[in-house]
């Protein structure tokens, strides 16, 4: 009766959240992988084409290379200059200075707030007519300034960039944890011994807080596979595609042009980039697969 | 160099530092408040100047030709609906898995892992497509088993770390008394997991508020759609009214960064713990 109960039991418990998963990750990737094979698109299109989607995306299609391209230099942006910023003020932060806390939630606040949001006061803040931007330069300047920033082809790059790269608070609540976390005795033997804090940071502290450091790059790497609201709401991927990314593509693929086997190829490559980027960022921070 | 004039540097560069990173994060929200209050025309002649008067003309515009306030309303009923199913769900599964040996336990525990991997936006088109075929496009509960699918695997894991933090005996003792399976874990196990389900919660909830993409794919009515959403809708309203547009954002984005300030233990505790279990 017992154990019939405890079956029944770990059944009841597990449906609600296995029904879920199976309907919103399991099937829609299952569909995804299959899909990505075949043509697809509206009107009753769909029949197996092997390879075609993926070859078409990798050499015929420049809006795909440019949003690969797009993609991976944003991943890795993310993930080597955004991390360093979140680390260098998160060093500084951890020496709990008065008034510290204040500072950590400071560079929280773009984090905290939606990203749509966020997007929407960057649209503002480099509007060519009354942004904050051209005021400020134009009144340091002296002449007034009208760049268009979001929609000149020479700086919407970086334009869009500066919407992630530099509000890194989510890193630096991260790596402050880290560094909290190494007790203060190790500190003592290199204090002694005369070493300055600054040698401190880069000998001890940070070589401790390596999978912390991981951890963070993956989390950083990893936002740029899914970001889709700030261009999305700001430039839509202009001017031409100059800041078109995978995901943005995919949602105009699959729901502007309807053309899903085409889409769900985009997906795939989405998910392995997603993978590669997590292996290989394990490797290179040595982390125990287990703290994962 | 002196070793006193190497410390006057370090200490330079960090208070630049400091400034530097802390303009850019206040500014744009700063002048967004003040802008607010300004007219048109004063917004137009310069970004710097403070407005003439304080009155809160833009934000009776904002409410009158936007229907900001059922947004909220959505996005309340949202999140908090995802929540409570995501921490009820979860709970549940986490604890069977924590406590029970069975069959297709590890192979269910890695698959759930490996979709933390996944991009959400990977899955974009085929969960619209089976939205679409369950009829559930365009309803709040749609987007909220949306929402409460897409925190499971960051929860399952947080979740499941604090079960196996916790002894096994009260249960065993709750069960010799003849409690049910039932009875034990809504009673008994749960409470002892409540920091872990409060980190999870604040998680789930912040996620949900927040999320943009789903929401406006899987969305197209004004009775359903979210906070996030707005915004698109007021870039092009508001086209030629500022004023409207600045205090609109503020309403946006004010309730987060309240919110926020006062959890913000809770709140940080919580994403440092998503971080690194999720």
């Amino acid at each position: 009766m017992q154990s019939r109960n405890k079956k029944w039991m770990i059944i009841l418990f597990s449906l609600p959240t296995m029904i879920l998963f199976m309907m919103l990750y399991l099937v829609p990737m299952l569909i995804v992988f299959i899909t990505s094979f075949f043509e697809w698109k509206s009107g009753g299109v769909f029949h197996p084409v092997g390879l075609k989607n993926y070859f078409l995306g990798f050499t015929a299609d420049p809006r795909m290379i440019q949003s690969i391209f797009n993609t991976v230099i944003w991943t890795i942006l993310q993930g080597i200059f955004h991390v360093f910023i979140g680390t260098v003020l998160a060093l500084i932060l951890a020496k709990r200075f008065r008034g510290w806390k204040i500072f950590r939630t400071i560079f929280m606040i773009p984090n905290v707030i939606s990203s749509a949001a966020l997007a929407v006061i960057f649209l503002n803040v480099f509007n060519a007519k009354y942004g904050l931007v051209n005021s400020f330069l134009s009144s340091i300047l002296g002449k007034p300034i009208t760049k268009n920033w979001f929609f000149d082809p020479n700086s919407a790059f970086l334009t869009v960039t500066s919407m992630w790269l530099l509000y890194s608070g989510m890193i630096v609540i991260i790596v402050l944890a880290g560094l909290f976390s190494i007790p203060e005795d190790i500190y003592e033997a290199a204090k002694i011994d005369g070493a300055s804090d600054f040698v401190m940071d880069i000998s001890i502290r940070l070589p401790l807080i390596r999978p912390v450091l991981g951890t963070a790059v993956i989390i950083a790497a990893t936002s740029m596979l899914r970001e889709f609201e700030l261009i999305f709401l700001t430039t839509n991927g202009g001017p031409g595609d100059l800041t078109l990314n995978l995901p943005l593509y995919l949602y105009k693929t699959s729901l502007k042009e309807s053309n899903y086997g085409y889409a769900n190829m985009m997906g795939v490559v989405l998910i392995i980039t997603g993978v590669l980027c997590v292996f290989f960022i394990n490797k290179i921070f040595k982390m125990n697969e287990t703290d994962m | 160099m002196p070793n006193y004039q190497r410390i006057l540097l370090l200490r330079t560069i960090k208070i630049i530092l400091l400034a530097v990173f802390t303009l850019i994060s206040i500014a744009p929200l700063a002048w967004i408040l003040l802008s607010s209050f300004k007219t048109n025309r004063e917004i137009m002649l310069s970004a710097f100047s403070l407005p003439s008067s304080f009155d809160f003309k833009g934000y009776r515009v904002a409410l009158e030709v936007s229907p900001i306030l059922r947004f909220y309303g959505n996005s309340l009923i949202i999140a908090t609906a995802s929540t409570i199913l995501n921490l009820l769900f979860v709970s549940m599964t986490a604890y069977v898995f924590a406590r029970f040996e069975f069959k297709g336990r590890a192979l269910m525990a890695l698959m759930i892992s490996s979709s933390l991997l996944i991009p959400s936006s990977a899955l974009l088109m085929p969960i619209y497509r089976i939205m679409v075929s369950i009829h559930l496009f365009d309803t709040i509960i749609g987007l909220i088993l949306v929402h409460t699918a897409l925190g499971l695997p960051t929860s399952f894991f947080v979740i499941r770390s604090y079960f196996q933090s916790i002894p096994k005996e009260l249960e065993e003792a709750a069960y010799i008394d003849g409690c049910g399976y039932m009875k034990t874990f809504f009673v008994i196990v749960l409470p002892l997991a409540k920091s872990g389900l409060s980190t999870v919660a604040v998680l789930q909830f912040l996620m949900s508020w927040n999320e943009f993409m789903f929401a406006l794919v899987l969305t197209k009515s004004e009775k359903v759609r979210t906070l996030p959403l707005a915004l698109n809708y007021f870039t092009t309203q508001f086209s030629f009214n500022y004023t409207a547009l600045f205090a609109a954002l503020t309403m946006v984005i004010l309730p987060s960064i309240i919110i926020y300030i006062i959890l913000q233990e809770q709140v940080t505790q919580s994403m440092v713990t998503g971080a690194i279990k999720g």
